[in-house]
């Protein structure tokens, strides 16, 4: 997919793009640009720094073009309103011109000095590297519990064995970056997402720090939403290219239910004699059942028909490497 | 121009608005579709503004079915090269109406017009004036207001009800009025009867939106009275506008909630009665367990719908994006 409007070429087209996004970080945004700059000291690819502004209320966007002022490798975007995180992270992927690309929190609270070992990870052969909060410095009650529940869900419904869903810092190959699109708040699915079109993932401890400027922008009404997202996720990484087995397995309970009170009324009927009432509400519940099943068998075909109608998703075929 | 649906494809929008050339051409498209006034003088009032100013423009007038140009304004259209008239065979509303106005306009600046004299001429300065001076799109906001106190109430509860959607609070959508680049027009997501709420959908894009106070036409200083239909379709529109603005990208979570609303009620009328009757008590006559299952299918069905819902969003997502660029360094 290509971005129109993507930047011409400059001196040295950077090898290694670094991007964080930003809501209302005005006082971060100096501290952020010099980590980063100090951890990329001894790399030697050429690297770019994408500050992406997410319609910040505050002086957040005066901050990053003051910062692209003083140092070349820094890039501002700022944009039309307030996306979320998901959506930001994208506009910034989607600018980012390096192989490599590594997201991190705006807010000071990833360290970029973990950047060279994720960097370094990803070359050792894989195409995602998740770091993991050890210790991680915030609210027990109201992140650290949910985020710890969150992400064992995450783990057993996917199956894919990442510790830390929610951590920013992350390194991506740009061919991994291609075949994911995230929207909605799927920042958190990333490693599952990946999986799903065959990614190789790895995982390694990173720094944490307490929040020192500004506030937190999450709040623990996102816990229910987190848990519809998983349902949609596991629908979408198990049943991508085949959503009518997906909805088969699901009518096969209330087909089981229709079954189980189709004999119940079969057995009243026959046992008690034509006059009890349950002779008219059982067949009513299994027919009820049916129905039910039925549909959800209809709707297994109405999303093969949006299947088949969006081609590239038809055609996805998985990543895959040459081996030896 | 086609409609793509709420979210936009990943355009850039160039950081300096359009500079004043002198050359430039301002297409003003007129919707006609509900209450006509004489457009001949609605042209030469507006017209004559424009030329005022310097303009170059034209002037598109989009007849909606069961709409006819009068005599005075086919004539006008035949004199003048200015003057270009559009007629749809049938009904199909003013959305549909703006779009090929601006489909077939070629001036670098729209400027829709409701197709009565509802603002001032020299209105049509302030709104072009905030174009130039950055704004992707100015809308018009009637003030002062001359308008019984039925009207406002109307229009201020409307319009509450649509703030609490969006950061900002909108005084005047009903306002037909605007201004904008064609980059913007070309780019709005128009369908359906969305015109209502361009201003709430460009900003919704990340469009910058400003509203600028522009003296009230003294031809639309008078009662409206609508009738209950009217309302019905205004709140339709309103619940519509509230479910593409939130639950575009995430259908799940609206069908899920009502799904498992209705999945938790069913669960717990069918929990009770599996308790009576372990207890002993007959619950084939009651029509609760009817009531239990059903609840619990119709859940079912809706989680299922917004898991279809959710394939569909996933499938478009390669092509979409949920941001718009508004500068860049």
């Amino acid at each position: 997919m290509t971005v129109p409007g993507t930047p011409s070429a400059p001196p040295a087209t950077p090898e290694l793009s670094v991007v964080a996004p930003l809501f209302n970080e005005s006082q971060n945004v100096r501290p952020l640009v010099e980590w980063i700059v100090q951890a990329l000291e001894s790399e030697r690819r050429p690297y770019e720094i994408i500050l992406v502004d997410d319609g910040s209320r505050d002086d957040t966007w005066a901050q990053v073009a003051q910062a692209a002022a003083a140092d070349q490798r820094v890039r501002g975007l700022r944009l039309g309103r307030n996306v979320g995180q998901t959506a930001a992270m994208m506009a910034g992927f989607d600018h980012a011109r390096g192989q490599v690309v590594v997201s991190l929190d705006g807010d000071l609270q990833n360290d970029p000095r973990d950047i060279p070992a994720l960097i370094a990870k990803l070359d050792e052969g894989y195409d995602l590297v998740c770091g993991w909060r050890q210790q991680r410095k915030d609210k027990l009650l109201l992140r650290k519990i949910p985020s710890w529940v969150a992400n064992r869900l995450i783990r057993r419904l996917t199956g894919v064995p990442i510790t830390d869903n929610g951590c920013s810092l992350k390194a991506y190959r740009r061919t991994l970056l291609n075949r994911v699109s995230l929207y909605a708040e799927q920042h958190r699915f990333i490693p599952a997402l990946s999986a799903s079109v065959g990614a190789r993932i790895a995982e390694m401890p990173v720094r944490h720090h307490a929040r020192r400027f500004g506030e937190s922008k999450y709040g623990i009404s996102r816990t229910v939403k987190v848990l519809v997202d998983l349902l949609t996720l596991k629908m979408i990484t198990t049943f991508r290219s085949r959503p009518l087995v997906g909805f088969i397995t699901a009518s096969l309970l209330p087909l089981g239910a229709a079954l189980v009170f189709t004999i119940l009324w079969l057995v009243a009927l026959t046992q008690f004699g034509p006059v009890k009432s349950t002779a008219l509400v059982f067949p009513g519940i299994a027919a009820l059942w049916l129905a039910t099943a039925l549909y959800l068998f209809m709707l297994g075909l109405v999303a093969e028909v949006a299947l088949r109608s969006e081609q590239e998703g038809a055609r996805a075929t998985p990543t895959a490497w040459e081996v030896g | 121009m086609t409609a793509k649906g709420v979210l936009m494809e990943p355009t850039e929008v160039p950081a300096i608005a359009a500079k004043l050339s002198g050359e430039r051409l301002i297409s003003v498209v007129v919707p006609v579709v509900e209450r006509a006034d004489d457009l001949v003088a609605l042209h030469r009032e507006f017209g004559s503004e424009l030329a005022a100013r310097g303009e170059q423009f034209e002037f598109l007038f989009v007849f909606d079915g069961g709409f006819e140009p009068s005599p005075a304004l086919l004539a006008l259209s035949h004199e003048a090269s200015d003057v270009h008239l559009l007629r749809f065979a049938q009904r199909f509303g003013e959305t549909a109406a703006l779009r090929l106005g601006i489909e077939r306009s070629r001036g670098e600046i729209i400027l829709t017009l409701p197709a009565y004299l509802q603002v001032r001429p020299e209105g049509v300065g302030l709104l072009l004036d905030a174009v130039d001076g950055g704004a992707d799109m100015a809308v018009a906001n009637r003030s002062p207001r001359v308008d019984s106190w039925l009207n406002r109430m109307q229009s201020r509860a409307f319009h509450r009800m649509l703030g609490g959607l969006s950061e900002h609070r909108f005084h005047d959508m009903a306002c037909g009025a605007r201004a904008m680049p064609r980059r913007v027009a070309e780019a709005l997501p128009l369908y359906g009867d969305m015109h209502r709420f361009i201003p709430a959908i460009a900003l919704r894009e990340g469009l910058q939106v400003q509203e600028v106070p522009v003296p009230q036409h003294p031809n639309d200083m008078r009662v409206r009275v609508y009738g209950p239909g009217v309302y019905f379709r205004r709140l339709l529109d309103i619940a519509t506008f509230f479910f593409l603005a939130k639950f575009t990208e995430k259908p799940l979570r609206f069908f899920g909630l009502v799904g498992s609303t209705f999945l938790g009620v069913g669960g717990v009328l069918s929990l009770v009665l599996l308790v009576e009757r372990l207890g002993g008590t007959p619950i084939a006559n009651r029509p609760l367990l009817l009531l239990g299952v059903l609840l619990i299918a119709l859940g079912v069905q809706l989680i299922g719908l917004g898991l279809v819902g959710e394939i569909i969003v996933h499938l478009r997502a390669p092509h979409r994006r949920a941001y718009r660029v508004r500068e860049r360094i």
